[in-house]
C-alpha cells in the first residue's frame, strides 16, 4: 500500500518477478478482506509475470470494478500489451476493461469505450482466434443499436464461436454462444433462423434457462428479454470465472 | 440522488388512490388550428458560409422560440415567435379574442434581430420598468435586443422602441435561454441568461475550436450571465458577485422556482454535454451551488427545465429532458422535491423517462382535474433517409480526435438525425403519467423546439403553441371533454415586480391543496403565459386562495370558480369587465 503506483507499475511491467504464486496468494487474501487496493497491486505483479493468463486478468478487472479503479485498470493493460504485444488474453482483458468502465461513463463516452473494446478484442483475435475471443467480440457487436448495422458482424463471429466449440470438450458456458447467436439473428429480423439456433442450442444444453426462455417467448415478450440482455446501460458481467470453474 | 423505497411505493400506488379524485370521464383533446388562426410561422435556422457551414448550422439548429404575453393589456394573450436565418423577421401575432390572430410585426417594430453577425435564439416578455406594459427581450447569439413597450405614434396601438443601447446588456454571448425573475426581491425583474457556446462569434469564426471539449462532461461552454436590474432602464452583470461564474458548461436552458420554500427564487441549469447545476438562493444577492447534495452529478444532455408540483405535495419539482434515443438512452429526469434540499429522480417510476431527442417540456393541467399533465416535444432533424449517427460515431470513436475543432465534424448534408419523432403527452393520473399524445391529437412528428402554454381564448382550457426548427409552428386549441372546473389568476405586483414573477398561489379546494408560481420563462425556447391556471376537478368552490408575493406580503383572497381573476398586490381582487365578459362569452362553465 505504501508503494507508489509508478514504482509498482515499473516493478510489475519491466522487472518480471519470480514467485508470482506468492503475489497471487496475497491478492486472494486481500480480495477476501475487500482490500482492493492491495489486491490490484499484487495482481499487477502477477500479470506482469503471466500477461496471457486470462484468469489473472479477469480477477484483476473484477477487483478494479470493486474499487472503481477503471482508469488504473485501463492504464495497466495499455502498458501491459505494449510490453507483451503477443499475449492475446492480455488484449482480451484490455478490451473487457473498456467494457467494465461503460456503466460509469456518460452516454457518448460509452460509445467510445464500446468501440475501443471491439478494437482490442479484434487484436486478441488476430493473435489467437479462440472461442472466447469470437464469442466476446460477437456478443459485443450485438449491444450496438440497429442504426449501426453491426448485428451481422456479431452473427459472423458467433457462428465461428459455435463452430470452434464443437472441437472442444463441452462446457456449460458454450450455451452462451447459442443464446447470443440467436439474439443476433433476431436483431437482423430473422426470427425463424433465431428460433432454429436456439432450438439447436437447447438440444445440446437442454437445461439452459436462457435458451428455454427465448423459445417460450414471442413478440414483445421476446423483444423485452433480448433487449434486457443487451441493455448497454446495465453492467455486463465480464467475470470469466465460468471458464475455469469446475475444471 | 436519494432513492427512497417509500417514495417509489407512493409513486406506484398513488394513481389507484387518486383516481377517485380525478375527473373520471375527462378526455384530453386538442385541435390543431395554426393555419386557421393565422399563426403558422415558418422558422429557418441560420445558414453559415464556408467550410464549416454545415456543421455550425447543425449545432445552432435552435432559435425557433415562442413567448406569450398580453402586450396590449386587452385581456388576451398574444404570441411572439422568432426566426433565425439572416434577415428573416420575428413575428408578433395579436390575439383578436376569437382564436384568430393578426400579424402586427411590422407596425409594432419588433422584426429585427437576425443581422449578419447575430442569430436570434429566444425571446422573453417582461416589464423591466414596472410601467404596467410588458417589454420584449430578443435573445441572440450576439448581444440581446431590448424593446420598450410604448403607445404607437398614431395612438391606436402599441409600438416597441429599441432601448438596447442604454440597457447595459452589451456583453457578447451565445445566449440560448433566458428567464426574468427577481432574484433579490427588490421589486425589479432581473435576467438570467443561459449561454451555449463560449463567447466567440460563430459567424466570423476565427478559431475553429468552439465545440464541446468532452461530449459528456464539457466545461468549455458559455455558462450563465446574471443581469441585475438597476431600476433606471439598465442592467449590470453580477454573475461573479452572485457566485455563478464558476459554471462553464453548455447551458441550454435555465429555470427558476422557490424549491426550498424560503421566499427566494432558486435556479436550475440544464446543460448539454454534461452536468446540470442547481443553485439555492442565499437571500443576500448570492447563490450557493447544491448540485452534489441535491441531485448529484450527471453526464446527460440537459435540454429543458420545467418547474411544477406534479404530485401536489406543496413542493416544486423539476422536469428535465435529455436524449433518450435508441442509441443514447439517457432517460429524462423528473426531480421529485424531497423537501429537505434533495431531489429524487422519478422519471422511470412515473413513466416520463423516454421522450427521444427531447426539447421543450411544459406542465399544464389540460383537463382541469387538479393534476399537472406534461407535454414534451422532440426531434432534431428530419431530412433524408440516411442516418447521420453512424457517420458521427465514426468521428467520435477516432482515437485522439479533438471534438472542439469544427473541422473534425462530418457534414450532415441531407441526412436525418433523430428526426420524425412523435411528440409525447403525459396525462397525470395522481402523480404518475400515461402517454396519450396520439389520443389527444398532438402526436405530430415535427422537429419540435419550444412550447408556450396559455389560455388564448379565456375558456379555462389550456392551449399549446409549438415551435419547430425549419418547419411551421403549430397551435393546439384545448378542447378536452368532460374537463373539470378551473381558476385563473392574473397577478399584478405593486411592491413586487409588476409581472408578479415568483409569486406563489396556493389554492385549497375539496380538501386538496395546489400550488403554482408565476414563472418568468421556464422551459426551452418558450415562455408561457404569466397567468396562473388551476384545474380543481369537480370542486365547485374553493376553500381558500393565498398569494405569497415576492415582496413577502401574504394575501388571502376570494376567487370565483371558472373565472379569470385579476389580483393587485395589497389591493385584493379585481374583475376587469373585459375579462369577465370574454370568459363568459367563451363558454366557461
Amino acid at each position: 500500500m505504501l508503494r507508489s503506483l509508478p514504482f509498482l507499475l515499473a516493478t510489475a511491467l519491466f522487472a518480471v518477478e519470480p514467485g508470482a504464486d506468492v503475489h497471487y496468494n496475497e491478492a486472494v487474501k486481500a480480495l477476501n478482506s475487500r482490500d482492493f487496493q492491495t489486491a490490484l497491486e499484487e495482481l499487477e505483479v502477477v500479470l506482469a509475470s503471466e500477461p496471457d493468463n486470462i484468469r489473472y486478468g479477469s480477477e484483476y478487472r473484477q477487483a478494479a470494478i470493486q474499487a472503481g479503479a477503471y482508469e488504473r485498470c485501463l492504464n495497466f493493460f495499455d502498458k501491459l500489451v505494449k510490453v507483451h504485444p503477443n499475449a492475446p488474453n492480455a488484449w482480451l482483458n484490455y478490451g473487457f476493461a473498456y467494457v467494465d468502465k461503460i456503466p460509469a461513463a456518460g452516454s457518448i463516452t460509452q460509445v467510445i469505450l464500446a468501440n475501443a473494446a471491439l478494437r482490442e478484442f479484434t487484436r486478441a483475435l488476430r493473435l489467437k482466434p479462440s472461442w472466447i475471443a469470437y464469442y466476446t467480440r460477437g456478443n459485443s457487436y450485438l449491444f450496438w443499436p440497429k442504426v449501426f448495422h453491426r448485428a451481422h458482424l456479431g452473427v459472423a463471429d458467433l457462428e465461428r464461436a459455435v463452430r470452434l466449440q464443437r472441437n472442444e470438450p463441452e462446457h456449460a458456458y458454450h450455451a452462451r454462444a447459442w443464446v447470443s447467436l440467436g439474439d443476433g439473428y433476431w436483431k437482423m429480423d430473422r426470427l425463424q433462423k433465431a428460433k432454429a439456433v436456439w432450438r439447436e442450442g437447447l438440444e445440446q444444453f437442454p437445461d439452459n434457462p436462457l435458451l428455454k426462455e427465448r423459445l417460450e417467448k414471442d413478440g414483445t415478450d421476446l423483444k423485452g428479454a433480448i433487449e434486457a440482455a443487451l441493455d448497454p446501460y446495465k453492467r455486463v458481467d465480464t467475470n470469466l470465472q465460468e471458464l475455469w470453474a469446475n475444471q | 440522488m436519494k432513492r427512497r423505497c417509500w417514495l417509489h411505493a407512493i409513486v406506484v400506488l398513488a394513481p389507484l388512490g387518486m383516481l377517485a379524485f380525478s375527473v373520471g370521464s375527462s378526455r384530453i383533446r386538442f385541435e390543431e388550428i395554426s393555419e386557421k388562426a393565422g399563426v403558422r410561422h415558418v422558422h429557418r435556422t441560420r445558414r453559415f458560409a464556408g467550410k464549416t457551414a454545415d456543421v455550425l448550422r447543425m449545432f445552432t439548429s435552435g432559435g425557433s422560440s415562442v413567448a406569450v404575453a398580453d402586450y396590449d393589456n386587452d385581456g388576451f394573450d398574444d404570441i411572439f415567435v422568432t426566426d433565425s436565418d439572416t434577415g428573416r423577421p420575428n413575428r408578433l401575432y395579436h390575439n383578436n379574442g376569437n382564436l384568430t390572430f393578426t400579424d402586427v410585426s411590422v407596425e409594432t417594430g419588433i422584426t429585427a434581430g437576425n443581422d449578419p453577425l447575430s442569430i436570434v435564439s429566444d425571446a422573453l416578455w417582461f416589464d423591466y420598468d414596472n410601467d404596467g406594459w410588458v417589454d420584449l427581450l430578443v435573445i441572440r447569439f450576439g448581444t440581446p435586443l431590448l424593446y420598450h413597450n410604448e403607445p404607437s405614434p398614431d395612438g391606436k396601438g402599441r409600438h416597441f422602441r429599441d432601448v438596447s443601447a442604454k440597457s447595459g446588456l452589451n456583453k457578447f454571448a451565445n445566449t440560448i435561454a433566458a428567464i426574468a425573475f427577481d432574484y433579490d426581491n427588490d421589486g425589479r425583474l432581473d435576467l438570467l441568461f443561459g449561454n451555449y457556446f463560449k463567447p466567440a462569434n460563430l459567424l466570423i469564426l476565427k478559431d475553429p475550436h468552439v465545440l464541446p471539449n468532452d461530449l459528456d462532461n464539457a466545461v468549455n461552454g458559455g455558462g450563465v450571465t446574471l443581469w441585475r436590474n438597476n431600476g433606471d432602464g439598465s442592467f449590470s452583470d453580477v454573475t461573479v458577485k452572485a457566485g455563478l461564474s464558476k459554471h462553464t458548461g453548455w447551458t441550454l436552458d435555465v429555470g427558476h422556482g422557490d424549491f426550498n420554500n424560503d421566499g427566494f427564487q432558486d435556479i436550475y441549469l440544464a446543460c448539454d454535454y454534461g452536468t446540470d447545476r442547481l443553485f439555492f438562493n442565499n437571500g443576500d444577492g448570492t447563490f450557493r451551488e447544491v448540485t452534489e447534495k441535491a441531485i448529484g452529478y450527471d453526464t446527460k444532455k440537459g435540454m429543458n427545465v420545467e418547474v411544477g408540483d406534479y404530485d401536489n405535495d406543496g413542493l416544486l419539482d423539476i422536469y428535465v429532458t435529455n436524449i433518450t434515443d435508441d442509441y443514447m438512452k439517457e432517460c429524462n429526469m423528473l426531480w421529485h422535491n424531497n423537501g429537505d434540499g434533495t431531489f429524487t429522480d422519478v422519471a422511470k417510476e412515473t413513466g416520463t423517462c423516454d421522450t427521444l431527442w427531447g426539447w421543450a417540456a411544459k406542465f399544464g393541467d389540460f383537463d382541469n382535474d387538479g393534476w399537472l399533465d406534461l407535454f414534451v416535444v422532440n426531434g432534431l432533424r428530419s431530412a433524408g433517409n440516411e442516418n447521420y449517427i453512424p457517420v458521427l460515431v465514426k468521428m467520435i470513436t477516432r482515437p485522439g480526435v479533438d471534438f472542439t475543432n469544427v473541422y473534425n465534424w462530418p457534414n450532415i448534408g441531407n441526412m436525418s438525425w433523430s428526426g420524425h419523432q412523435k411528440k409525447k403527452l403525459f396525462r397525470n393520473v395522481g402523480g404518475s403519467f400515461q402517454e396519450i399524445a396520439a389520443l389527444a391529437g398532438v402526436d405530430n412528428d415535427k422537429d419540435g423546439r419550444g412550447l408556450a402554454i396559455a389560455d388564448f381564448d379565456n375558456d379555462g382550457l389550456l392551449d399549446i403553441y409549438q415551435t419547430n426548427a425549419d418547419q411551421f409552428s403549430l397551435l393546439y386549441h384545448g378542447v378536452s371533454e368532460g374537463a373539470g372546473n378551473w381558476l385563473e389568476f392574473k397577478l399584478t405586483g405593486t411592491r413586487s415586480n409588476r409581472d408578479a414573477i415568483g409569486a406563489r398561489v396556493t389554492v385549497h379546494a375539496d380538501g386538496r391543496a395546489y400550488i403554482r408560481e408565476v414563472d418568468g420563462g421556464n422551459g426551452y425556447a418558450g415562455q408561457s403565459s404569466t397567468r396562473v391556471h388551476f384545474g380543481i376537478g369537480r370542486a365547485t368552490a374553493v376553500d381558500s386562495v393565498q398569494i405569497r408575493w415576492p415582496s413577502g406580503l401574504v394575501e388571502n383572497i376570494n376567487a370565483p370558480v371558472n373565472h379569470l381573476t385579476s389580483v393587485i398586490e395589497g389591493k385584493g381582487t379585481r374583475f376587469p369587465e373585459t375579462y369577465l365578459e370574454r370568459s363568459h362569452a367563451s363558454g366557461s362553465q
